[in-house]
């Protein structure tokens, strides 16, 4: 059988890509960042993943209103990006394990989670940007997981967590005997557009990664069942703490949470974190 | 207000350069081509972003757009604030 090895999550702010975006950052800011991507390439690499599932929202560039579903599986041969160039993103194609991505869409319409699927779905920064740190080579076979976190109405918080649940149940059923592990993209506070543009809530940033390393899962899924509550102390871009979420629950308990890294980043408009969940 | 129509519009001029470009030099044109009622028309045209802002327009696709029509983040900032709606605001 298919097993979990490992899970990263990340903020997915497209200016991590560009070098002279980081000198924008303050010497601490820059080293603790820095070491916080490192640790998880590390902890990736020493998990040996065969397949890396990936969790993570869209900015417009590949669904929108006439057209957008919750759940969006890509289940083609291959994943190429970004969808629209732009933050000096490399042009990457990355073959998807296609025969684990089918078997997830068919066991989730068999047993209640209705995924839509796409033969044809390219990247976005919010999976490009971390793996230009944590997957530099792009050679470990994808499934990407587009989760709508950034279009209202939205699927709840406690649903995300449920679906990265069934995927993580869906590996451990596969007959396969790969390795995968997760990627999950997106937060923590940030206002993207609104006229709170370039405000952060440390406060929510902390709170919400403490809650995750004491898998205190139910405590943002409730505080936070309303998408409105959510915005108002996380912003627009807060809401993709739903990719977190997901692989938080797609994470059997054999791995450990911890957090990597936390940065509310002024000169990139965003609260910044990493966190891993390893046998490591 | 038909909302979806000016979500789309700036959807496209993030998608389409060429689009974008025809945006900058003959914006009737190009508005023409979408169900806009008149107010959303003018708010276009005058790119009263918080007002659009304030209509429930998409402020992810008001931000991506506003770089495609030559326009600074500073001009944004500006713009997104209250005294910048039509009437003050």
């Amino acid at each position: 059988m298919a097993q979990v090895v490992a899970g990263i999550a990340c903020s997915h702010v497209p200016f991590m890509v560009s070098p002279k975006n980081w000198e924008r950052l303050n010497a601490g800011e820059r080293a603790n960042l820095r070491a916080g991507f490192d640790r998880a390439r590390q902890i990736l690499e020493a998990a040996r993943p065969d397949v890396l599932i990936t969790f993570a929202d869209d900015h417009f560039d590949r669904c929108f209103y006439d057209n957008l579903p919750a759940f969006l599986v890509g289940v083609g041969e291959t994943a190429r990006g970004p969808a629209v160039a732009d933050f000096g993103l490399p042009q990457v194609s990355v073959p998807i394990q296609s025969d684990l991505a089918r078997f997830i869409v068919t066991e989730g319409l068999e047993r209640g989670v209705d995924f839509a699927f796409s033969e044809e779905l390219a990247l976005d920064h919010a999976e490009m940007a971390p793996m230009v740190h944590l997957t530099p080579r792009w050679d470990i076979p994808i499934i990407p997981i587009v989760v709508n976190a950034f279009a209202p109405p939205m699927p709840s918080l406690q649903r995300c967590f449920d679906v990265g649940a069934f995927v993580g149940g869906c590996v451990e059923r596969w007959p396969g005997n790969q390795r995968v592990a997760f990627l999950g993209t997106g937060g923590l506070s940030h206002w993207v557009g609104p006229p709170e543009t370039g405000r952060i809530n440390a406060e929510f940033d902390r709170w919400f990664l403490e809650r995750l390393t004491r898998r205190e899962i139910a405590e943002i899924t409730t505080r936070y069942a309303r998408h409105a509550d959510l915005e108002a102390v996380a912003g627009n871009g807060g809401q993709e703490i739903r990719d977190w979420l997901a692989v938080a629950g797609a994470m059997p308990s054999r791995l450990r949470p911890q957090v990597l890294a936390y940065e509310p980043l002024q000169a990139w408009f965003t609260g910044t974190g990493i966190m891993s969940w390893s046998a490591i | 207000m038909s909302r979806y129509q000016v979500d789309k519009l700036l959807r496209d001029l993030r998608r389409d350069p060429d689009l974008a470009g025809r945006f900058r030099e003959n914006i009737d044109a190009v508005l023409a081509d979408y169900e806009l009622d008149s107010a959303e028309h003018e708010l276009l045209k005058r790119w009263q972003i918080r007002e659009l802002y304030d209509r429930g327009v998409n402020p992810l696709l008001l931000l991506l757009a506003h770089g495609t029509t030559g326009r600074s983040m500073r001009d944004y900032a500006e713009l997104m604030k209250p005294r910048n709606r039509p009437n003050g605001g």
